[in-house]
């Protein structure tokens, strides 16, 4: 048996800059393998070890997925072996694709469990990708997901939602999208990274992801521009004073009561 | 020389940042502001393999190169000064000694427990009146059988107040020229007569627990020795040599800090309607701070690598010190000065980096002490 | 043109028919959920109804392969709201026609057979327009209930769930559920907050505005002083109230992603320089510990 982990390596947008076009510059953020992908690594990495199965992780993306600091550094978070298709061609895959390329590696794969994701990816933070490579496997899928257990022919799952705490019991091979705090990843150990470099790296080529799916035409790019702000400054030099001149500005734009509370 | 870091290196940084920022960072002002040793802190570090970098996996260890090793320091510095010189002195003083010196019996014997942080380690060398002038140690080792009994003194142990295994200097022989009369022990935290005193108040990395150790017939047997006798003096400065590059790296990890700190400080800080960094007299200290950084860096990996390589790297390391020493009194300083007002108090780091780094220029060898290394090699 | 709804247990999708009324009618509401949903969703701009069941002990997500199916007969663009039963849903449909996502729409027309969406991209940090030719997948913000009022009528569709997964248990949360998207007013919390047992002294001022209580990613997801639904971001809660307090918040990107639509910007923090402030309607530089109780009594 394997437990797949899909995890992505990407920069985190909040070091990127952009530019007064809309153009996202990356060129300065560092790629990572996210802190939720982490998450998803380290379930899987204590789940192969209560099954005694191989954790196999997988990435689809740019160039950059492929490269030994990349697939070592993902590995030295506790994967036994990594299975990565990069290429310029899937540096902008939208989730669809990506997803495609996903389930073509479970597919490649054989034999797997579950299939283990992060609860958003960094870069889109859409939450779409495990749905749709759900769809795309035909197996079912839940995100959310705070405990795992794995039972005689399936798992048990334990999601944290709006409505309550919900246990699904799920046989067959499963999809699931884990909290952003199902556990606390650990930073890799010493002996982590070095032996990282030892695990195996299977490569696959974008014709081996099946063909690419349509993606939309971007038709321009633009700067984000919130809405204009006032920047009135309520000096605060009396607690009291300053409170008073806040309320009074509030209750004058009508946006709470007279004697507190809504409007 | 150019210097491209291998996969191992780079991801041993990153690593490290990620522990060093989830597990000492939220600590590292608490334990400056109590003078605590922050002694949770010891099997965290263990289970990440930072207690024994340089120690083989056949002793437990992790088997990493000294680059990586100097890489760890300095990411554990760079947010506390404290936890970098306690791993320093743990792996560089007491790990390494043994792991160089020691017969196969003690390496079993200790460096498990060492490379784990099962044991901490301490090395036992300076004395009230044998600080530089180290070959003036009046410690007596005196042979009763097949023991040796130590009596006398020590001064400023890092470690002293956790560590269980020492690594101890001692005169066991008073008639042949000082430095020849030396020879160097293990010793056990219980032994009996073997007490620690109390720890120093510091000016900074006040976490690290400097202890006298005090000496009162405390019997060692013969098979505790380390090296030879009275190959004591060699084993301690072979040990200081590698030790300078620990402690150049801790420093350039303080400088490192403070230089993001005084960094962020300038772009979010607006003073006369516009970011600190829009003036040229903080971009100039920026510029100079960064450099320093840069030539400190070099140093230091560059005896790191020739350590690696099997090279002679004593002068190398000695320079490292040298350089980094005062370089972090100097980076820590500018990062105060961009603070202004706020770098002089305690709500922002600077001002505990500052006091951090001034003793990286006085320990394993004052600055004086490296250009004498320097220079002696010069004109020999 | 036609697009498809897809509601999945619950009625907040006012926002989601707009969108769909936008790329073009007719609109088919494709719902799961119970029989009274079905009928609630038959609200104005929705042409068809189509109910594919109560999922009884399955989960809502058994229904994704069902969705597909239905769509991948008559291809045209899905939309959905964001919570997890709609995102699995819309997945199915996604996979099934092999089309593209899309989220975060800031706004959504159809111009000459193509579906065009100005976009977020990257959590929100820069926008897109991009053009479809074919189907494709729109995640948003869901909005308010709906409730009926509308022309259609409700189909019922043979569907079945996939049966490989059931609801073995359900502890309804003894909490209220937070409700930030729809607040109108709302007081966030961030890490400027010393510790937790300080909570009431930002409790008391919410009750007494007749606020929801929100915080930063910290507050929820590090410190876990306050619940993962109440923190405000770019990949948590998007709010729009007409009144955000920020208490002690900084103002990083990812908290102010998630509260751009709001009216009025209030923030109290001791940093006159925090990132906030440039993006704030009213500032309040100083301790929060004298500021937000002297504007707790000043509201009483």
């Amino acid at each position: 048996m394997k437990i797949v982990v899909a995890y992505a390596w990407a920069p985190d947008p909040q070091e990127a800059s952009v530019g007064a076009d809309g153009q996202v510059d990356f060129s300065r953020a560092k790629p990572v393998v996210s802190e939720y992908d982490a998450v998803a690594i380290e379930v899987g990495r204590q789940l192969a070890t209560a099954t005694s199965s191989a954790l196999v992780g997988i990435s689809v993306g740019g160039p950059a997925t492929g490269t030994p600091v990349a697939t070592k550094a993902a590995l030295s978070r506790g994967l036994d072996e990594v299975m990565v298709a990069s290429d310029a061609a899937l540096a902008d895959a939208g989730t669809t694709r990506t997803a495609q390329g996903l389930a073509a590696m479970v597919q490649r794969l054989g034999d797997v469990s579950v299939v283990l994701t992060g609860d958003s990816s960094v870069d889109s933070g859409s939450r779409m990708m495990p749905p749709v490579l759900a769809g795309l496997l035909g197996w079912p899928v839940l995100s959310d997901v705070q405990k795992v257990s794995v039972t005689a022919d399936g798992v048990t799952v334990e999601r944290l939602l709006r409505e309550g705490v919900q246990q699904v019991s799920v046989t067959g091979p499963v999809v699931l999208a884990l909290a952003s705090d199902a556990t606390q990843p650990k930073a890799p150990g010493m002996k982590d990274v070095l032996a990282a470099g030892k695990k195996p790296v299977t490569k696959l080529e974008v014709a081996d992801l099946g063909p690419a799916v349509a993606e939309g035409t971007v038709v321009s790019t633009a700067k984000l521009t919130g809405p204009a702000r006032k920047g009135i400054v309520i000096n605060t030099a009396d607690p009291a004073a300053a409170a008073a001149e806040l309320v009074g500005a509030l209750r004058a734009a009508g946006v709470i009561g007279s004697t507190g509370g809504q409007a | 020389m150019p210097f491209q870091l291998s996969d191992e290196q780079l991801l041993t940084r990153s690593a490290v940042r990620e522990f060093a920022e989830a597990e000492i960072l939220p600590i590292a002002a608490e334990i400056d502001r109590d003078h605590r040793a922050p002694l949770e802190s010891i099997p965290k570090m263990g289970a990440q393999g930072l207690l024994g970098m340089i120690i083989p996996e056949k002793y437990e260890g992790a088997g990493s190169d000294y680059l990586s090793y100097m890489i760890a320091i300095e990411e554990v510095s760079r947010v506390c000064g404290t936890h970098g010189v306690m791993i320093e002195a743990h792996t560089s003083l007491a790990s390494y000694p043994i792991l160089h010196f020691g017969t196969e019996e003690q390496k079993m014997e200790f460096l498990p427990d060492l490379a784990t942080g099962r044991k901490m380690g301490a090395f036992g060398l300076t004395e009230p009146e044998a600080g530089s002038d180290a070959a003036n140690l009046k410690t007596t080792a005196v042979r009763d059988g097949d023991d040796w009994v130590i009596n006398g003194q020590k001064i400023f142990i890092t470690g002293g107040g956790y560590a269980k295994t020492f690594v101890v200097f001692a005169r066991t022989n008073p008639d042949v020229p000082s430095h020849k009369g030396i020879s160097a022990f293990i010793i056990d935290r219980d032994t009996p007569g073997f007490t620690i005193g109390e720890n120093e108040q510091k000016l900074g990395i006040r976490g690290s627990s400097t202890t006298p150790l005090m000496f009162s017939d405390v019997r060692v047997p013969n098979s505790r020795m380390l090296g030879q006798p009275g190959q004591g003096f060699e084993v301690a400065m072979n040990t200081l040599d590698g030790g300078r590059t620990g402690i150049a790296a801790q420093a350039l990890g303080i400088a490192q800090g403070a230089f993001e700190a005084a960094l962020k400080y300038a772009q979010e800080r607006v003073q006369f309607g516009k970011p600190l960094t829009t003036k040229q007299a903080i971009q100039r200290m920026l510029a100079d701070m960064s450099t320093d950084l840069a030539a400190g860096r070099l140093l230091v990996y560059e005896a790191a690598d020739l350590e690696d390589r099997g090279e002679e790297y004593a002068i190398p390391a000695a320079r490292a010190k040298l350089f980094c020493g005062p370089m972090a009194s100097r980076v820590t300083t500018q990062a105060i000065q961009i603070h202004g007002g706020n770098g002089y108090i305690m709500e922002y780091p600077v001002e505990r980096m500052f006091r951090d780094a001034r003793i990286t220029e006085i320990y394993e060898g004052t600055n004086e002490v490296q250009r004498l290394v320097i220079a002696k090699s010069l004109l020999r | 043109m036609s697009a498809y709804v897809v509601v999945a247990g619950d009625a907040g999708i006012t926002e989601v028919i707009n969108a769909a009324v936008k790329v073009g009618g007719p609109v088919t509401a494709i719902v799961v959920g119970s029989a009274d949903l079905a009928q609630q969703v038959a609200a104005p701009g929705v042409d068809r109804v189509v109910w594919l069941g109560d999922p009884g002990d399955k989960p809502i997500e058994a229904y994704a392969p069902a969705v597909g199916a239905l769509v991948v007969a008559a291809p045209a663009p899905v939309l959905s709201g964001r919570k997890p039963a709609e995102r699995v849903l819309l997945g199915g449909a996604a996979a099934a026609l092999q089309a593209p996502v899309v989220s975060s729409p800031m706004d959504v027309r159809s111009d000459n057979g193509q579906t065009v969406v100005e976009h977020g991209v990257f959590g929100g940090i820069a926008l897109r327009t991009t053009a479809y030719d074919g189907p494709v997948a729109i995640v948003l913000d869901g909005g308010a209930a709906v409730n009926g009022g509308g022309s259609a009528a409700v189909e019922q569709a043979a569907a079945s769930a996939t049966t490989s997964m059931t609801v073995t248990s359900l502890q309804p949360n003894t909490a209220t559920a937070a409700d930030l998207g729809s607040a109108s007013l709302v007081v966030g919390v961030g890490r400027g907050l010393k510790a937790q047992a300080d909570l009431p002294i930002v409790e008391a001022l919410a009750t007494a505005m007749g606020a929801e209580l929100g915080c930063s990613r910290p507050v929820a997801e590090g410190l876990e002083w306050l619940p993962r639904d109440r923190y405000v971001g770019i990949s948590g809660q998007q709010i729009a109230p007409e009144v955000y307090v920020m208490v002690g918040i900084s103002g990083a990107l990812q908290h102010m992603g998630g509260c751009r639509g709001a009216q009025l910007i209030v923030s109290i923090n001791t940093d006159k320089d925090a990132p906030v402030v440039s993006q704030s309607d009213y500032v309040l530089t100083g301790d929060l510990y004298s500021l937000v109780p002297a504007i707790t009594a000043a509201l009483s």
